[in-house]
């Protein structure tokens, strides 16, 4: 019976006070600091003032039936598209006080920044950049949809809402609501610091010599620790985030869709440390590796830079499980939907799946090994 | 005849090509006490691993109750109770909830598992102390946590691996009135120690290993006789040194 075995474990890390020292008191600062350190950045970004940039479009371009309703979307966020079928862009920014020009042509498109509207250029660019990744799907489903692809890419009545839709600009996040959900998934993500205690006194002191001496197979002493760290780390993430709720306002925008988020990285994350401890049967070794492949996993996920204005490839974002939990929970916070849930949740689930599998059989191997 | 509960057949553990225990041949029988007594290094600790299935021998054979421990791991190994050398118990856990921890390894649950926690804890003298966390026990309480964790689950057979050091007379006293008690209402018992007085005092028969292999094997008096041509006016260390040798042993083991 495995049950009491999760449930001593569970009791064996809630009772190490360092174990919610961290999992609380850590987002906690973090937040605290980084928000107040990113405030003036994300706040000229938040309070900018309407402004106007200038587009050229091409008969090409796959959207081009749909101009109206991305000025009209960018006109909600604040941004007044004008249209200059002539000149150069350099000059027309600069004759007009524009702050960026757009030419669209195809299924791309090509911007220009003005110098004197720094932030207003980086405004029209996540604008743009959204308009596009939006717009193309839904061209793309439309096109799926003519040509009988249907069932992978929904029904015909979906596509063609699309034209009459709000086109999905995400809305600004100022930076205490960014850096309260990212660095909410980034501890979720080190959860695994909380079996710490518990495996090293099962190394130290033989324990594990014990649990061999069992009937217990390696899967379920394997569940026995993954169950009590989760569930020990979402207690703590909980509370956490009930605290910075709180004490920052942080805006969780669907709490259900971001909680479920929130757990799915609690899983993954706890898996992969699970996996790295099994592999290496050391604890500092694992700390370390953990910590240092979360911080990448950060850094291109946008724990640190906003991913917004991220200047890391496309291709090592989308690698980076972060990215996918950072921006599901962001976007559900701002626009209260995401289409990034589906992926955080996907990614999540092969990655404990993945890790699971490892630790296992990584667990049965080495005991075969010590045999 | 009485049950064979454990036959190892030349076994063998090689580590880099080095015999740490070399073509072991052992018989215990039901309701022995059978000690093991051998200088550090001597392969004492990787046999009790062999046994418990810890270590899996390089060459020959280990049968518990008539079985496979490899092969039929869940048929055997619930009759046997290891008690390992460390205090294998976890400071932040009651004392119940240690029993109840190690206990529940074995399949047991429920009223089974609560009457089990009791019995133990009752069975070692810590059922007044059973709410208290184990970090802040004695060393000698600490040694009879760690025996009522393995005997939760009624063992046939319990492997003790030097389970007296570090504690005072009392609780050693204690622990080995218990393990005769144990053997008293059937359990066949394997022992291991430095203390050679225990091991005269708890054990029918006694083994002395060395360099991975048996040099003596018998009762006390038998052994006595064998380094003494016939007389038992020797003390066991004495003859333990006698067939050892007096050279420090700084392995590892």
């Amino acid at each position: 019976m495995i049950r009491y075995l999760i449930k001593n474990n569970f009791k064996l890390m809630l009772r190490n006070k360092w174990n919610l020292i961290i999992l609380v008191l850590g987002p906690v600062l973090i937040i605290m600091a980084l928000s107040a350190a990113f405030a003036e950045l994300m706040k000229s970004y938040e309070g900018v003032d309407e402004f106007s940039a200038g587009y050229r479009v091409s008969k090409d371009f796959v959207m081009y039936e749909h101009m109206d309703e991305i000025k009209e979307a960018g006109n909600k966020s604040g941004i007044d598209l004008y249209e200059y079928p002539e000149g150069k862009p350099e000059e027309i920014i600069a004759n007009n006080k524009l702050a960026g020009f757009v030419e669209f042509t195809g299924d791309s498109y090509v911007l220009y920044k003005s110098g004197d509207y720094e932030v207003e250029g980086l405004t029209l660019e996540y604008f743009v950049s959204r308009i596009m990744d939006e717009g193309l799907r839904g061209v793309l489903q439309g096109i799926a949809a003519e040509t009988g692809g249907i069932d992978a890419m929904g029904s015909v009545s979906e596509v063609n809402m699309l034209p009459e839709e709000e086109l999905p600009y995400m809305p600004a996040v100022d930076s205490t609501d960014y850096y309260g959900i990212v660095y909410i998934v980034y501890f979720c993500w080190c959860g695994m610091v909380c079996a710490t205690g518990v495996l090293s006194n099962e190394k130290k002191y033989g324990i594990g010599k014990k649990f061999q001496v069992s009937i217990q197979s390696e899967l379920k002493l394997y569940i026995s620790r993954l169950l009590p760290t989760v569930s020990v780390v979402t207690v703590g993430m909980g509370i956490a985030t009930g605290t910075t709720i709180l004490l920052y306002g942080i805006h969780w925008g669907n709490a259900l869709l971001s909680a479920l988020v929130v757990f799915m990285m609690i899983l993954a994350g706890v898996s992969f440390g699970l996996m790295l401890y099994y592999l290496s049967d050391n604890m500092a070794i694992t700390v370390i590796v953990l910590f240092t492949v979360v911080w990448f996993m950060g850094f291109f996920g946008g724990s640190f830079e906003t991913y917004m204005y991220s200047s890391s490839s496309d291709t090592l974002k989308q690698l980076s499980p972060l990215y996918h939990g950072n921006r599901a929970l962001v976007e559900l916070s701002c626009m209260g939907h995401s289409s990034y849930v589906n992926s955080a949740v996907i990614y999540s689930l092969i990655i404990t799946f993945g890790c699971s599998v490892v630790s296992v059989v990584a667990g049965k191997l080495r005991r075969r090994g010590r045999a | 005849m009485t049950e064979i509960v454990l036959k190892t057949t030349d076994l063998t553990k090689k580590y880099q090509n080095k015999a740490v225990v070399d073509g072991l041949n052992l018989e215990i029988r039901r309701g022995e006490v059978f000690g093991l007594l051998g200088p550090n290094g001597a392969g004492k600790s990787t046999t009790m691993n062999m046994i418990c299935s810890l270590v899996r021998p390089t060459a020959g054979t280990v049968e518990l109750f008539g079985k496979n421990p490899w092969k039929d791991k869940k048929e055997v190994i619930h009759k046997v109770g290891y008690i390992p050398q460390e205090l294998a118990i976890h400071g932040n856990l009651k004392a119940w909830e240690n029993v109840e921890l190690f206990t529940s390894l074995y399949g047991i649950k429920g009223d089974t598992l609560k009457k089990a926690v009791a019995d133990s804890l009752e069975y070692v003298g810590l059922a007044e102390r059973r709410q208290e966390f184990a970090k802040n026990f004695s060393g000698g309480m600490k040694r009879r946590l760690n025996i009522a964790c393995a005997i939760g689950h009624k063992p046939e057979l319990l492997i003790f691996d030097e389970p007296t050091v570090g504690i005072d007379p009392q609780s050693r006293n204690f622990i080995l009135e218990k393990i005769k008690e144990s053997n008293k209402n059937g359990a066949t018992v394997i022992y291991t120690s430095h203390y050679m007085e225990e091991v005269e005092a708890i054990c029918t028969r006694i083994a002395i290993m060395d360099n991975g292999k048996i040099i003596a094997c018998g009762t006390s008096s038998e052994l006595k006789k064998l380094v003494t041509n016939g007389s038992e006016d020797i003390t066991l260390e004495e003859v333990f040194l006698t067939l050892t040798g007096k050279k420090l042993r700084d392995y590892a083991e």
